[in-house]
């Protein structure tokens, strides 16, 4: 078994798919255990059982077709009239942007190819140091992860079981305290370079917010409609993705039919990546559980820790290891349900656990060797990964700041949500 | 040869953006529709929320299929960026075999688990039988099979020129 272990780990860095190396894995368990492999076929058709999950395609397909209109520029349009006049107004516009955007759009990178390209050159072109701009936009791209309707807070409902509702709820604190720490810091570095106050122009806010009429009702559809029990999240997407698609095809018409088909295969092959993932997944956990590796793991780690700080420290160090080498879908779907009942052996709520689970894996991005919004960055503004890597350094750090309170501040992500 | 693959491909691409643009078009009027009938005419289909969550499993099986093609695959690659040129491309095809065989292994237990739900003649939606429904299993990973095949075939073909 352990052969087997070894084996499959060095095919996941050489670069195996990784649905292929848990599907193996879980197979070898399952035949060790003279399970018949059809339950790989029957844990797979089990995604079919998850509810919700609609909420997951209909969502990134909502998120690409906004970032292929012109809904980017008018965002940052609208964001500069509102905070553009401050000192350091600049960066504020592209952490709110940004965050915004991928709250939206699921943090699969296209905040930085959306946004990014609007926001880096008018940041230069304001006269904001360079290594500054970079790690700014580098790390504002997967900003916005805890707000609603984010992708990784719905698949961590579904996969923990935890109402989906109270975890929009409980990310906006989080979020805020990310966004005032990397806000703060932005405005104290540019402190020396202080350019005048400008002026807040009515005007200028009015003509943004026209230009942007048709996308500003979206949020409060999708959280007024979730909140005021109309409808559930995966047909508050159903109503997202049909409206987004109505707008931008037919009453804008920036995007033409004939581009379409692109869109849809873009986004249904994140789905489909992020899903097939999860149904193997399913299969593996299955496995799991029936072998006791929960408990093993419960007892191994009461061995290390007895108290819930400690617990939190472990779990720290160790998602911070795991956002480092594994995207933030598949260790969702791989990892929540091995650390679920050992949280609740240490008394973490579930929300709270799934709040720091994500908070930590959104640093993924940004540490090497694999964070995903490092390439993206060094592909996009043509920067040599090490430039870009030392250029979000103090940024990483800021958020490592946020994630340590998130973490050890229960009250950040539970206060808000109702206690039942 | 390399021309009927080729046309296979194009032809391939089209079918999975077809299926894919009905499968997501489908699955977001059913939901809509189902608001629209409870809210205001208080009714709606009874197999309607079954339906949306097989659209589900259907669009992630075409996806996956077609994040093959597009070679979009979630991997963990640690390795390839320390690994010489040649050992890379080896380590791709070795990685894409090992792939194939994973898929082929499930497309055939999927296909046994079919012919199983043939025999006891389950039903989903109210009546429709189940392998209908479920039958996207074998051949989605049947396509991933052959399609990581390709890729390894492509991959040690760009090796040899």
């Amino acid at each position: 078994m352990i052969a087997v272990s070894i084996i499959l780990l060095l095919l996941a860095i050489l670069g195996a798919p990784l649905f292929a190396v848990i599907a193996a894995s879980a197979m070898a368990g399952f035949h060790r255990e003279d399970t018949d492999l059809m339950n790989m076929a029957l844990e797979i058709q089990s995604i079919a059982d998850l509810p919700f999950l609609a909420a997951i395609p209909l969502f990134t397909f909502a998120g690409y077709l906004l970032s292929e209109s012109k809904a980017p520029a008018r965002l940052v349009r609208v964001s500069n009239a509102v905070l553009g006049w401050m000192p350091g107004g600049l960066a504020l516009v592209c952490l709110a942007a940004c965050a915004f955007f991928t709250a939206f759009t699921g943090a699969s990178g296209v905040t930085i190819i959306a946004l990014g390209a609007i926001l880096y050159p008018a940041l230069q072109q304001a006269g904001y140091d360079d290594r500054f701009n970079l790690g700014l936009v580098t790390s504002s791209g997967s900003l916005g992860l805890l707000f609603a309707p984010s992708l990784p807070l719905i698949l961590y409902g579904v996969v923990a079981e935890v109402p989906i509702d109270s975890l929009f709820l409980a990310g906006i604190l989080p979020g805020l305290a990310m966004l005032v720490l990397l806000g703060g810091y932005s405005l104290w570095v540019n402190r020396q370079h202080r350019r005048p106050l400008g002026e807040f122009s009515w005007r200028e806010t009015g003509a943004a917010l026209r230009e942007a009429v048709w996308e500003l009702p979206l949020p409060f559809v999708v959280l007024g409609g979730i909140y005021s029990g109309f409808f559930a999240v995966s047909e508050a997407a159903a109503i997202t993705a049909l409206y987004v698609l109505l707008v931008e095809v037919l009453i804008l018409r920036e995007i033409a039919w004939r581009e379409l088909p692109h869109v849809v295969r873009q986004s249904m092959v994140l789905v489909g990546g992020i899903l097939l993932i999860l149904g193997v997944s399913l299969a593996s956990t299955n496995y799991m559980i029936g072998a006791g590796v929960p408990q093993m793991l419960f007892e191994y780690v009461q061995g290390l820790v007895s108290s819930q700080l400690s617990f939190l420290l472990l779990l720290l160090v160790f998602l911070l290891i795991l956002g480092a080498i594994l995207d933030i879908f598949s260790a969702i779907v791989l990892v929540v349900p091995l650390i679920l009942p050992l949280a609740a052996g240490y008394d973490v709520h579930p929300v709270h656990l799934g709040i720091v689970f994500l908070a930590a894996m959104q640093l993924g991005y940004l540490t090497p060797p694999v964070g995903l919004n490092l390439f993206i960055a060094s592909y996009r503004f043509e920067k040599p990964i090490m430039h870009v890597y030392a250029a979000t350094l103090p940024f990483l750090l800021i958020l490592l700041l946020s994630v340590v309170l998130i973490a050890f501040l229960p009250g950040l992500s539970l206060g808000l949500v109702p206690k039942g | 040869m390399a021309g009927l693959l080729k046309r296979l491909d194009a032809f391939g691409r089209v079918v999975e953006n077809i299926v894919l643009a009905a499968l997501l078009s489908g699955m977001m009027l059913l939901a809509v529709g189902q608001i629209v009938l409870r809210e205001f005419f208080d009714t709606g289909f009874a197999w309607g929320d079954e339906l949306v969550r097989l659209a589900v499993l259907w669009l992630a099986l075409v996806g996956s299929v077609a994040a093959c093609r597009d070679q979009r695959h979630i991997r963990i690659d640690l390795l390839s960026p320390l690994l010489p040129e040649k050992a890379v491309k080896l380590a791709r095809i070795l990685v894409d075999l090992f792939a194939a065989l994973v898929a082929l292994v499930i497309a055939w237990h999927a296909w046994r688990y079919l012919g199983l739900e043939i025999e006891y003649q389950d039903t989903v939606l109210v009546a429709t039988p189940a392998w209908v429904a479920h039958s996207i299993v074998p051949l989605a990973f049947a396509l991933l099979a052959y399609r990581f095949v390709i890729g390894a075939l492509s991959s040690a073909g760009e090796r040899s020129r």
